[in-house]
């Protein structure tokens, strides 16, 4: 019998916002060591692992950009190279940007850096990861997406379409990866208060919301540390809200 | 050089330890899927044990033609050769 693994959690964009929140929020419920991805802040990422750290957690940061299919396989493998005795049994694909602004003057790019990000940021960084993930016969993919991928988001033609394909990619994969015990979920924040959501007005925008404000990081943070946990092992191919009530 | 029959006893070994392939059924006209019962997931299983037992390391493509366990020797001698 093999040595026991250390087993780590990733998180993209791990560095700010709801994705520091998730690495937190793992570092305190469940026993994984945090690997904190981000792509030019490191000073963020840093500061995120100080906090993993405070509340008694572990980890490390590691830089790559999740748009760039090579670099993130190269580092991927570099990683496993470098650390022989672990495995990387959660992932949490987080990265993600938005360009807002209305479909008839968006420009191809803003379309394109958009989707980039979200979908072939998904695809990048899982496709490097998910021979690994199935020989361990265990797993947990949590795929950060949005209310907007759900119902659509005026000014975000861009960004609903990527999170409307993360979640197709995730009821699929789901099903391919299910028998090997990998369950593959998406959890779908509303307005939540991070940078993203910086610029919009709370006080006009919270009218429309049940519950009348923006939601925190850690809120979102707790279902994706119960999907991360080995007690969801039957929900698989799933989309979690979590908006307030703006959206079911 | 490893020759063809040790090719074929150590995939035979590592199908049936690892696998759970029940010897007899272990004729090179088997069909993989059918008659082995290996389902899409066992080949990255294959791919690892592969790698393993002879350093080869095989991709997707690698498997387009390979339909039986005598088109599996075939490949495996191939990729040594």
């Amino acid at each position: 019998m093999g040595k026991e693994k250390i087993k780590y959690a990733l998180v993209t964009g791990g560095s700010r916002g709801i994705g520091r929140a998730v690495c937190i929020q793992l570092a305190k419920d469940l026993d994984y060591t945090l690997l904190i991805n981000y792509n030019s802040n490191k000073d963020a990422a840093e500061e995120t692992l100080a906090i993993v750290k405070e509340v008694g957690g572990s980890g490390e940061i590691i830089q790559f950009n999740v748009t760039n299919s090579e670099g993130v396989k190269t580092k991927l493998e570099q990683w496993h190279e470098d650390h022989k005795d672990a495995v990387i049994e959660v992932l949490v694909n987080n990265a993600g940007i938005k360009k807002d602004g209305l479909f008839m003057w968006m420009p191809k790019e803003d379309w394109s850096s958009v989707i980039n990000t979200s979908l072939d940021g998904f695809y990048n960084v899982t496709n490097a990861l998910i021979q690994k993930l199935l020989t361990n016969r265990y797993g947990r993919i949590i795929n950060i997406v949005s209310v907007s991928g759900l119902k659509g988001t005026p000014g975000q033609t861009n960004y609903s379409a990527a999170k409307s394909a993360v979640i197709g990619a995730t009821k699929a994969l789901a099903q391919e990866v299910a028998k090997r015990k990998i369950t593959v979920n998406a959890v779908a924040p509303g307005f939540i208060e991070t940078d993203m959501t910086e610029d919009l007005e709370e006080s006009e925008l919270k009218k429309m919301i049940p519950v009348n404000r923006f939601g925190k990081p850690e809120e979102v943070a707790h279902v994706v540390s119960f999907l991360a946990s080995d007690k969801t092992s039957y929900i698989t191919g799933e989309v979690i809200n979590i908006n307030g009530g703006i959206y079911s | 050089m490893m020759t063809r029959q040790t090719i074929i006893e150590k995939i035979n070994d590592f199908l049936i330890e690892d696998f759970e392939v029940e010897e007899e059924e272990l004729e090179p006209s088997a069909n993989l899927k059918d008659t082995i019962g290996l389902d899409s997931l066992d080949f990255v299983d294959l791919v690892v044990a592969v790698e393993s037992n002879f350093g080869v390391k095989l991709v997707g493509e690698d498997f387009v033609n390979v339909i039986t366990l005598q088109d599996f020797y075939n490949l495996i001698e191939k990729k040594l050769d």
